[in-house]
């Protein structure tokens, strides 16, 4: 997705884990998007340059739609729509 | 489909940090794909400069011909962020062609791996 378009996504739930490295924004991705309906989007802030990449593989594995990642001051906010 | 090797590198004591690429050479010579994650004091092994100070007499190539190989040979080398602070190294100080990854990254590739070592 475009950055123009993520920047006007408004998330169902926005979980920061800005305080955590590996494998922390990942476990906060994993409570996040049970706490959402079936098509809502989470958006999860990570200061840990891995998140951005691990996020899409996670979406990918267990079957949710990673939609993008923006940059933002010294953090990512990444956007996954619960699928199931 | 091509069979898949994930090497996991935590150790930058020569006689731990040369096998991995001995055999993941020799997995993609055998046209395997292979996946290596580098983490805890392996890090230095993908920093810039690291590799260089990782000596091996008798090994048949240096670290970095090693590291050239498997790049070569496109290999995907990922560094696990998480450790960074523990050796004290940033994302900018990864050599070329390494890319961050965390736990969904390794346990994925794992899943998804013929193969799986650990040094």
């Amino acid at each position: 997705m475009e950055t123009a378009e993520l920047a006007k996504i408004q998330a169902a739930k926005v979980v920061d884990a800005r305080g955590t490295a590996c494998p922390g924004p990942l476990l906060e991705a994993k409570k996040a998007i049970g706490a959402v309906p079936v098509g809502q989007t989470i958006e999860v802030w990570s200061g840990d340059p891995s998140t951005k990449n691990d996020l899409p593989r996670w979406a990918a594995k267990v079957g949710h739609d990673y939609l993008g990642a923006l940059v933002a001051d010294g953090y990512d906010r990444i956007f996954v729509v619960r699928r199931k | 489909m091509a069979q898949k090797m994930l090497i996991f590198c935590g150790s930058d004591e020569p006689t731990k940090a040369f096998p991995p690429f001995m055999l993941g050479s020799g997995a993609l010579a055998t046209e395997m794909e292979l996946t290596m994650f580098f983490t805890m004091k392996g890090l230095n092994i993908v920093r810039e400069g690291g590799a260089e100070k990782i000596l091996l007499p008798g090994a048949p190539m240096t670290l970095p011909q090693f590291i050239r190989t498997v790049r070569d040979g496109d290999a995907k080398m990922i560094a696990c962020s998480a450790a960074f602070p523990i050796v004290g190294m940033k994302e900018e100080d990864l050599i070329e062609g390494v890319e961050c990854g965390g736990v969904a990254t390794f346990v994925i590739a794992a899943q998804e791996a013929d193969v799986v070592l650990t040094f």
